[in-house]
């Protein structure tokens, strides 16, 4: 039936899970360089070396790696636009794995020439993407509010590659830049610009639509937007303050938001998933609540490091790892072969998946309690734990049947 | 969810209402209950809405999304229907039986689970997708289509 249609908006099951794989894989990375210099997290504040290494391998890696995977298969289906150039897609993917790992290689190693080709390497593959969802963006129909944070992170990842490119020029030629302001809008951008709007954006209708509950109110949801926005203008243009404060005004209406909508949900359990992204959602609102202490000049010793870590382990990481729990069985159980369609259940490891996330919880609370290496070894277990759920995922679907390739079913 | 056409209105309130009752009969099967008044209700629902919701989709809907340049949706989906309607019929004769038998229980997860994740990719891919491809003339005649 049907079966010299194109598929339009359901992708290859290669494609998104090509991104999945390469997170997945520089999430272990990441925490096995973490430990190995965890001593020197407290004292933390910038520079090369292997915890700036460790930053990025989870920055670009895994949050920027899966956000890509995910958002190519899912912005479709809120869009109602198909990627126009899968070519594109896997080109970007090409040139973003070597590229980080270039980068972090070159990075932890203070090899600064190898982190500038990894840079570029890595900001031709956001152009690509940013291309793609531009495309995307631009014929979109329905789902106004997550197209209007489509556009939002578009602009920001714009920014964000700049700033990267003019950090690391700095770096490598000695450019004579504003190295504070600039690294505080690269952080700003990056975290709270393309992938926390991608995150706000895509949590209006893909949390609601796992819990089985309606989603947010549009008009709400775009006040929370436009107070988001606000919030990274306002940081951006040096207003730390108001900007931290208006980002802990659109956290706290976000969560608001989606408690209210998950409240009439109509299936009773949410799962583990949704106890990460419900930690993820604390972190979140105490990053940008210890952001204000900090531009206040009313926080203690040690903030900045307490604040990276609520940031981005906290918020990004744990909110990513939260929604993928859910997102690669459900992707995975939809790329079966015909009349053997596994359920997601199915291919869903219960107990692996409870034990993820209480490692990677446990993680999160020994590095924010000042204990660095149990964390950071806790949170390489939770990665490994992460991993074999992957690869559990895949010889599951591989079992069931499920298509290797894009492939039209029989007639 | 809002949408602009009548039938996919209607669509999305059958989708709720199946929401519904699947969602009861998890609840009820998770505190460890296999209420058999519950079990007939959900397979005399389960009968209506492969007869006449699946059976209007095939013919009317999902030949429409397939010219538009949906087919891997709409093949995705008569799939799914395939699949449900095997389980709905194995879940129907059985929850005919008093008292119900054990069995019932698994099935009865399975197809709440089927049935739920087959809704969310109706109400995100099917219903949004008519929205774009109908106009109100076809609209009111799909209706009438689905009323008779």
């Amino acid at each position: 039936m049907f079966a010299n249609v194109a598929r339009s908006r359901l992708l290859p099951m290669s494609l998104p899970f090509r991104y999945f794989g390469a997170a997945v894989a520089f999430q272990a990375a990441a925490w096995a360089l973490l430990l190995a210099d965890a001593r020197a997290l407290g004292t933390f504040a910038a520079g090369l070396g292997p915890l700036f290494a460790a930053l990025h391998l989870v920055t670009l890696g895994v949050l920027a790696m899966a956000a890509i995977g995910a958002s190519l298969q899912l912005l479709p289906v809120a869009t109602r636009q198909p990627v126009r150039a899968q070519w594109a897609a896997k080109l970007a993917w090409w040139l973003l794995v070597p590229g980080t790992a270039l980068f972090a290689a070159g990075a932890a190693a203070y090899a600064v020439r190898a982190m500038a080709a990894g840079a570029v390497a890595a900001a031709l593959a956001l152009g690509i993407y940013g291309v793609l969802l531009f495309a995307n963006l631009r014929g979109a129909r329905g789902m106004r509010v997550v197209v209007a944070h489509g556009w939002a992170a578009l602009a920001c990842l714009a920014a964000l590659a700049a700033s990267g490119l003019a950090l690391v020029a700095r770096y490598e030629h000695g450019l004579e830049l504003d190295h504070l302001a600039l690294r505080n809008a690269h952080l700003v951008l990056a975290a709270y610009g393309f992938m926390g709007l991608l995150a706000l954006g895509l949590s209006n209708f893909l949390l609601p639509m796992l819990a089985v509950a309606p989603p947010p109110a549009a008009r709400r949801a775009s006040a929370v937007l436009a107070l988001a926005v606000a919030g990274i203008a306002l940081a951006l243009a040096g207003w730390l303050r108001a900007g931290a404060l208006a980002g802990l005004a659109a956290a706290v209406g976000h969560v608001v938001l989606i408690e209210n909508s998950l409240r009439a949900r109509l299936r009773a359990p949410l799962g583990p998933s949704f106890l990460l992204v419900r930690a993820s959602w604390a972190c979140l609102v105490a990053s940008l609540a210890l952001g204000a202490l900090m531009a206040f000049d009313l926080a203690p010793a040690g903030a900045p490091v307490l604040f990276g870590l609520l940031l981005v382990p906290g918020w990004l990481l744990t909110f990513l790892l939260g929604v993928m729990q859910r997102i690669v069985p459900f992707l995975a159980s939809v790329h079966a072969l015909s009349g053997g369609r596994p359920l997601a259940s199915s291919l869903t490891p219960p107990r692996l998946l409870a034990a993820h996330a209480a490692l990677h919880v446990g993680a999160l609370a020994l590095l924010l309690s000042g204990f660095h290496v149990a964390g950071a070894a806790a949170g390489l277990a939770a990665a490994l734990a992460y991993a074999a759920f992957f690869v559990y995922v895949l010889l599951k679907a591989r079992h069931h049947g499920i298509r290797p390739r894009h492939q039209p079913a029989a007639a | 969810m809002a949408f602009d056409r009548a039938i996919s209105r209607q669509l999305h309130e059958e989708h709720v209402a199946t929401l519904a009752l699947w969602g009861r009969v998890e609840h009820s099967l998770a505190a460890g209950a296999l209420d058999a008044a519950l079990m007939r209700e959900a397979a005399a629902m389960l009968a209506g809405e492969i007869e006449r919701h699946f059976e209007f989709e095939e013919t009317q809907l999902f030949p429409r999304l397939a010219a538009a340049g949906e087919g891997d949706i709409a093949e995705l989906l008569v799939e799914e229907h395939a699949t449900i309607r095997e389980a709905g019929a194995r879940f129907m004769a059985l929850a005919r039986a008093e008292p119900p038998p054990p069995e019932l229980r698994a099935l009865a997860f399975e197809l709440a689970e089927r049935l739920v994740s087959h809704v969310q990719k109706e109400e995100m891919a099917l219903l949004p997708a008519l929205d774009d491809l109908l106009d109100e003339q076809a609209d009111r005649e799909l209706q009438l289509a689905y009323a008779s």
